[in-house]
């Protein structure tokens, strides 16, 4: 089947807001949980959310201080800010609405329907009572639309290169929430130690890798554990490692991908390069910085290559 | 009962589904014995579930307003409209045999021009129209076909006779909201179907196919088909996405494709350029390929045209088809289809006046209050003035219009347009309506099974653009005794 480059490039976009809102609801919502456990005034700040996601500015730009109503009320209930799970929803409908023709039919039902839930819940859904109702909301559509795409599409282009879109974001949430939360643990430097492995077990679960974890880890999560179930566990979906896999799997059969895939060894020989030591918090945060790049690289060549053919 | 059935009154008008006497037209009996026993909540609970599922579905139309685009959800009554197949079987007959006048025409028209030189039709009134392309002269596309896809309005008079008003050749839109007024009624009315045979819509994307591929200019299995859009803002686009989902075709825009030095058209894909068979063009001539008619269009491909005339690529409807998409030439078609084809017209066109003939002229001024008069040149319903329904002072401005530019002015009597009962504010009412089928021409010529059957919302309205507050009604043709 052909496929023409400027629908590849809304696939793939169309994959990675969908995946961005799914893994904005799993991180929220596994703050939620995380700061109902924990002594008042150990918990981490509202704004290490705001850090993760990098959405610095458009807090800023919105509100003055940091408190729980105004962190949730931008990533759940503002569609216009590019960090909320509503604009990556409106954004992902955009992007089905103008590739219908090649996707299932049902998925411009589902997408348009999660959007329309999302416009109609997502203000009634700041306050604590309904927030985990509408990001358990959120999650399970995603997983939905996941599901259909995953069952219903043949394995040609349009699969490839929503899965690429899917993993590259995966890929690029993981390493981000390791860095901020990874960061935020080891900055208290044991302050509060009893707490930490609340701390690493969030994490975990914003990565929604908590059983996974305990099945082949082992119930104990400690820093260099988790740091390497993350990035370096082969067999888990999420893990950096799956996602750099799967994205290598599929530019392989493609066409001009000489660029991508230098691109994409470089991360596999950097991620094979962890875990021979323990890091210190600077080393972790040195690592995840240049690898964010790398793969930001990564996603720029598979932009060029294969969305941007304008010579003809 | 829903308020409204007992006693329900046409007015004088052909309604479509009761009798003057207030009794059920026979192919409607069962559908309206079951639709009157549905107490009024349940009335209203199905209008309830039309309008989700058209939200689910995400069928929608964009309307052009002052302040930006609206995406508007479309608007459906679920009474259907009930058609005998007998009946039906006379006006797609006749649709076809327009179809095949109007196709001998244009092609003649661009090479030997027999009609215009034999006097049938004034050759000014062609040759001057801004519809009339000169860069198509000389073309011939296969099977002497060049609207490929023709949409062509039909109104029911008093009488209950079928009329054609007009015929839409250049992009007629709409077959996708009647493949989908029976996906609604399907899931809101499964129980109305019991009882019928009801000839299925949802092939027109193959036939369309089909049609399409017969163009092709290299014989494959499978042509490469592209559905060419103006892209998402365009108020058709939910259709041309349909249409392309529904025939395994691409949807591109004009940055999709290109004309390589070779005068053959490619699409940019993820794989290199890949060669095009056949454009379905859903985007207007003029804006079509800038070398050739509009530079300024960023919406179309450089260099189409050159490809098209060369041979090397098919586009439907072929460029210069609108030559007899006009109100003027409207008025000629029964004299082209005794001229090409020497038969007697099968379905009636209205009686039309040429406000550029002296004679019609001076009627037509005499006459505005009971004539609807229409630009030319225009659709969507815009720049109509309905005599009976107008002020004085309108009557006025069009008198002035018509004497400054006769020949961009038709008229026509005022049609009683038939209606149907349509659900308004939890009640049964009147509602005039039109009908739009549509007719493929390739090797051969389809007619689609009814068509998209347009609704006056408002009370006594003849405009059921739905641009202009028009909504819409599942149209069957039915079979056998119902």
């Amino acid at each position: 089947m052909t496929m023409l480059s400027s629908v590849a490039d809304r696939l793939y976009w169309m994959s990675r807001y969908l995946e961005r809102a799914e893994d904005t609801a799993r991180l929220v919502a596994a703050y939620n949980h995380l700061i109902m456990d924990i002594p008042r005034g150990s918990e981490p700040p509202w704004d290490i959310m705001i850090r993760i996601l990098d959405a610095e500015q458009a807090f800023e730009e919105r509100y003055r201080t940091v408190s729980e109503q105004n962190v949730i009320k931008l990533l759940i209930a503002d569609s216009h800010a590019p960090c909320s799970i509503p604009f990556a929803i409106k954004s992902a409908r955009e992007n089905v609405r103008t590739t219908r023709d090649v996707l299932p039919e049902d998925a411009w039902e589902l997408v348009n329907e999660l959007h329309l839930y999302v416009a109609e819940s997502a203000k009634s859904s700041v306050g604590r009572r309904n927030r985990q109702t509408f990001l358990a909301e959120i999650i399970a559509r995603c997983q939905m639309i996941n599901g259909l795409l995953l069952s219903t599409l043949s394995r040609d282009h349009t699969y490839r290169f929503i899965k690429l879109g899917r993993l590259l974001e995966c890929a690029d949430m993981g390493t981000r929430v390791v860095d901020v939360g990874a960061g935020d643990i080891l900055d208290r430097a044991g302050s509060r130690a009893a707490i930490d492995p609340l701390l690493w077990g969030a994490l975990l679960q914003a990565l929604s890798a908590t059983s996974a974890y305990r099945r082949e880890v082992g119930p104990i999560v400690e820093q260099d554990d988790v740091v390497n179930f993350v990035f370096a566990q082969a067999n888990f979906p999420r893990s950096v490692k799956f996602c750099i896999a799967g994205i290598r799997e599929e530019l392989t059969p493609l066409r001009n991908n000489e660029n991508a895939l230098r691109a994409i060894n470089r991360l596999r020989r950097r991620l094979g390069r962890l875990g021979k030591e323990a890091l210190t918090r600077e080393e972790l945060h040195a690592f995840i910085d240049e690898f964010q790049l790398q793969l930001n690289a990564l996603h720029q060549s598979i932009s060029d290559t294969w969305f941007r053919t304008d010579g003809s | 009962m829903t308020k409204g059935w007992k006693g329900y009154k046409a007015g004088g008008f052909y309604d479509e589904l009761i009798t003057d006497k207030g009794s059920p037209r026979t192919a409607a009996r069962q559908a309206l014995r079951l639709l009157q026993s549905l107490p009024e909540q349940e009335m209203d609970s199905r209008r309830q579930s039309a309008d989700l599922a058209i939200r689910e579905m995400g069928i929608s139309f964009t309307v052009y307003t002052e302040g930006g685009n609206i995406d508007r959800a479309w608007p459906f009554d679920i009474i259907p409209r009930i058609i005998t197949g007998r009946e039906w079987a006379q006006v797609s007959r006749g649709l076809q045999q327009r179809s095949r006048a109007l196709n001998c025409f244009i092609d003649d028209v661009y090479n030997q021009q027999r009609i215009l030189a034999d006097g049938i039709v004034p050759a000014d009134i062609v040759l001057d129209s801004p519809n009339f392309k000169a860069p198509c002269m000389g073309m011939s596309p296969r099977y002497g076909a060049w609207a490929h896809i023709c949409g062509s309005d039909l109104v029911r008079d008093q009488r209950g006779r079928f009329f054609v008003l007009e015929d839409n050749l250049r992009v007629p839109s709409g077959v996708s909201y009647m493949v989908e007024n029976r996906e609604i009624t399907k899931r809101v009315l499964p129980e109305l179907f019991e009882n019928y045979s009801i000839l299925p819509v949802d092939d027109y994307p193959l036939k369309l196919y089909e049609t399409l591929a017969q163009l092709s200019p290299r014989q494959r299995r499978r042509p490469t088909v592209v559905v060419l859009t103006p892209g998402i803002y365009n108020s058709a686009y939910f259709e041309h996405a349909f249409l392309a989902q529904g025939m395994g075709a691409e949807l591109v825009e004009g940055t999709d494709l290109f004309v390589d030095s070779d005068d053959c058209v490619y699409m940019r894909t993820v794989d290199g350029p890949a060669r095009v068979d056949v454009v379905y063009r859903r985007i207007d001539e003029e804006f079509m390929d800038p070398e050739a008619f509009r530079a300024d269009s960023v919406l179309g491909v450089p260099g189409l045209m050159r490809a098209w005339k060369q041979g090397n690529v098919a586009i439907a409807n072929a460029p210069g088809a609108g030559v007899a998409d006009d109100k003027v030439i409207y008025a000629y078609v029964p004299d082209m289809i005794r001229y090409y084809l020497g038969e007697k017209p099968l379905v009636n066109s209205v009686p039309t006046y040429l406000c550029m003939r002296e004679k019609d002229r001076d009627y037509v001024l005499a006459n505005l209050p009971k004539l609807v008069v229409k630009p030319a040149n225009e659709s969507g319903g815009y720049g109509i003035m309905v005599g009976p329904h107008s002020s004085k002072a309108t009557h006025r401005e069009f008198a002035r219009l018509i004497e400054k530019d006769p020949r961009n002015y038709i008229a026509q009597p005022t049609l009683s347009l038939s209606t149907a009962p349509t659900y308004v504010d939890g009640q049964i009412e009147p509602r005039h309506l039109d009908l739009r089928p549509f007719i493929l021409q390739g090797r051969d010529c389809w007619v689609t099974p009814g068509g998209l059957t347009r609704v006056a919302m408002k009370k006594g309205s003849l405009v059921v653009n739905s641009s202009q507050g028009g909504g819409s009604k599942d149209t069957w043709i039915v079979e056998g005794k119902a």
